[in-house]
């Protein structure tokens, strides 16, 4: 190892840091060299972690699953989902909502276009930007998704050059359209379908309900950190 | 080595005496067993997959280098720097220097057990980075100057009031016992940390080999916030977290989930593969992973192995009689309850800790909640073994004539009748002053009085013959 070029930390210094990683690998494989391993790494994993079958019908599953964990399911057609998602924003007596950017799932370029333009007939301030000003001060936020997932109720937001972490996670409510071809039915379904693309997105997040707590006295309150309240909105072609 | 003993036994009968903390801990606890009790009798096939949970930790173990190895080159492909820490104080001052060399100011810190175990909020306070834990429980433990009880609910030995007067002392907020208005006063003083803080530090609850992916698990969004808001993330990494494959993940993240808390998933699962992309809004522009060794390596290569396989998951400390009638304090280590009294004295030195391994009465409910199928009972005993030499000369000769009466026949008959002239029950019935040695035993228990006739006498007259 370098010791002189750098602080020993290897912090600033590239060489360093990779010699000092390398250096503790191969230590440990000179230690562990007679100790041959015994345990194979299982194969067939998903015939036991798979609990939601191919044929079972993911939109009820979902729309159960996810209400046990605190997110309100309201269904939708492509012919109506603007109407469920302008009512929600009227319930929630929102002034400005963060919109999400052309391709962020269901949200196709006309798609957006709709959105902003009922936004703008209701007396609601469209927002497009991501900037910190806009995501700490909007009332909501209205986002597409990667997919969703039936056997837990989860919806998938990932990081793109679209779109950003902040708009599923600090405002204060978010409502997430799901199209309804984008439901998986398991868990095991969306590391599949992760595992084969070539390049992963540099944040993907899970998101299973509302954010949650129940460190006082374990009473559960929502709303920590993340959005307090989250709504999927689920279409299906009319 | 006996004034350790002895500040021990005082921990645990303060803590024992605590009748508050007692009533807390068995109040969140219990609640907890039966909602986790339900959310594992929904899965179909949970014995088989603890069985498979265990195999694959146990694979990538036994292979650790190779996938160690695996892992680094996927990280470097992604652009996520990785460093290493042969111990506590490397991986300090290696966080400590990425903080200085990026100009941080404000930390954030997402809850990890592993960072309490490094203790670097000190070590980052003395840099000059101001370090605010996000976790709600773990910011209250902090403004309080308090120890976290619980590897999954730090606070669980504090009631609202006392949870109120630390948020009204650090931020000045009116006085309520209401627990959803406590989170918001804390969100309100949080999301100002949040918008302005530099640096995120994580701890990581698993890390994939093939792609050097990332993973942290948090219910509260604060993993998240502290993965998305800073310019700079460190996620300090234990070396045991690795899982060969992506597909791997599901067989943890559905047991995780319902084991510690009884959710289907934790509400926020986070995959951090590099940092963010240049196109990309938002997200840290550097992803600092630090491996960390302090003690680890160690055990890998002898017959403690199993025990890095652990998942944090803290069904353990939540099915144990004991810790559920004296909470995480008594135990006086940074990692409490069943699976702590096994990793304490492996990390930081089994004479120091000798006491921790004993301090269980070997039930085995641990070991029957464990989603990676620990044996921690017969872990613990074999834990005991290694300092048995270290024990009293008192006790060493007492076991050493115990061995012998138990091997003889006769001797155990002699022994065995001379008992019921010894062991005279109180007027209640039952034994609370033994003789000798054995006063120690019952001070805190009492004994049954020894039946009038032997079990092997009872043989003989009544069923013997019979067959
Ligand atoms: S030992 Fe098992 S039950 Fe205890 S925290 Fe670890 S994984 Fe969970």
């Amino acid at each position: 190892m370098k010791t002189n070029d750098g602080p020993k930390t290897g912090v600033t210094n590239d060489d360093a840091r990779r010699d000092a990683v390398d250096a503790f690998v191969n230590s440990l494989k000179r230690r562990r060299h007679d100790a041959p391993a015994k345990t194979m790494l299982p194969e067939d994993i998903e015939i036991v972690t798979r609990l939601v079958e191919r044929d079972e019908d993911p939109a009820a599953l979902f729309t159960q699953t996810a209400t046990t964990v605190g997110v309100n399911v309201h269904s939708a057609t492509t012919a109506d989902w603007l109407d469920v998602v302008a009512k929600l924003l009227q319930e929630h007596q929102a002034k400005d909502a963060a919109i999400p950017p052309v391709g962020d799932g269901f949200f196709e370029a006309e798609r957006v276009e709709q959105l902003k333009q009922r936004l703008v007939a209701d007396g609601v301030a469209a927002k497009s930007e991501t900037d910190d000003e806009t995501l700490f001060s909007v009332d909501m936020a209205i986002t597409g998704v990667a997919a969703a997932i039936a056997e837990t109720g989860t919806i998938a937001c990932e990081a793109r050059p679209i779109i950003a972490r902040g708009s599923s996670l600090i405002p204060p409510v978010h409502i997430a359209v799901v199209a309804a071809e984008q439901l998986l039915p398991d868990l095991c379904d969306y590391f599949n379908v992760l595992s084969k693309r070539s390049e992963l997105p540099a944040d993907a997040s899970l998101i299973t309900g509302p954010s949650k707590t129940a460190d006082i006295e374990g009473v559960l309150v929502t709303g920590v950190h993340g959005p307090a309240t989250v709504h999927v909105v689920l279409v299906r072609e009319s | 080595m006996s004034a350790k003993k002895s500040d021990f036994r005082q921990r645990i009968a303060a803590g024992m005496a605590d009748r508050r903390v007692i009533r807390a801990v068995h109040q969140a606890t219990f609640h907890k067993v039966e909602t986790v009790a339900d959310a594992l009798s929904l899965l179909r096939n949970h014995q088989e997959l603890r069985d498979l949970a265990a195999r694959i930790k146990q694979h990538t173990l036994e292979n650790l280098p190779g996938y160690l190895e695996q892992f680094i080159s996927a990280c470097e492909r992604n652009g996520t720097r990785v460093h290493f820490a042969a111990d506590a104080a490397a991986a300090r001052e290696i966080i400590c220097e990425i903080a200085r060399v990026s100009g941080s100011k404000l930390a954030v810190k997402s809850k990890s057990m592993t960072t309490e175990e490094i203790h670097l909020n000190e070590a980052l306070e003395a840099a000059g980075v101001r370090t605010v834990e996000t976790d709600l429980g773990e910011f209250i433990v902090q403004i309080d100057h308090d120890r976290p009880s619980h590897i999954v609910s730090p606070i669980i030995h504090k009631d609202r009031q006392q949870i109120a007067r630390a948020l009204v002392r650090e931020t000045g907020c009116d006085y309520t016992e209401d627990p959803t208005e406590l989170t918001a006063v804390a969100r309100k003083h949080l999301r100002d940390v949040f918008r302005h803080c530099d640096l995120g530090i994580t701890g990581v609850n698993f890390a994939v080999a093939e792609t050097g992916t990332i993973c942290i698990c948090t219910n509260e969004g604060n993993g998240r916030m502290t993965t998305t808001r800073p310019r700079v993330h460190v996620a300090l990494l234990g070396i045991e977290k690795l899982v060969p494959r992506l597909r791997d993940l599901p067989v943890f993240l559905k047991l995780l989930a319902r084991s510690s808390t009884g959710q289907p998933l934790t509400v926020y699962t986070t995959l951090i593969t590099g940092p963010k992309r240049p196109a990309d809004p938002d997200g840290p522009e550097q992803v600092h992973v630090v491996l960390l060794d302090n003690g680890r390596s160690e055990i890998l290569g002898g017959p403690f192995i199993e025990v890095l396989r652990c998942i944090r998951c803290g069904a353990c400390l939540n099915a144990c009689p004991v810790f559920r009638n004296i909470g995480g304090h008594a135990y006086g280590s940074v990692y409490p309850g069943p699976i702590g009294s096994l990793v304490t004295p492996l990390l930081s030195g089994i004479v120091a800790h000798a006491e921790l391994p004993r301090a269980s009465s070997l039930c085995g409910a641990c070991r029957d909640a464990c989603p990676v199928k620990l044996d921690i009972p017969g872990l613990l005993v074999k834990l005991r073994a290694r300092t048995c030499n270290r024990q009293p000369l008192t006790k060493r000769m007492g076991m050493t004539i115990w061995k012998w009466i138990m091997r003889s026949p006769t001797m155990f008959g002699c022994v065995q009748r001379s008992m019921r002239w010894f062991l005279r029950p109180d007027r209640d019935g039952w034994i609370s002053n033994g003789p000798g040695p054995a006063g120690e035993w019952t001070k805190v228990r009492d004994l049954p009085p020894p039946p009038k006739k032997s079990f092997h006498r009872r043989w003989r007259e009544e069923w013997a013959d019979e067959d």
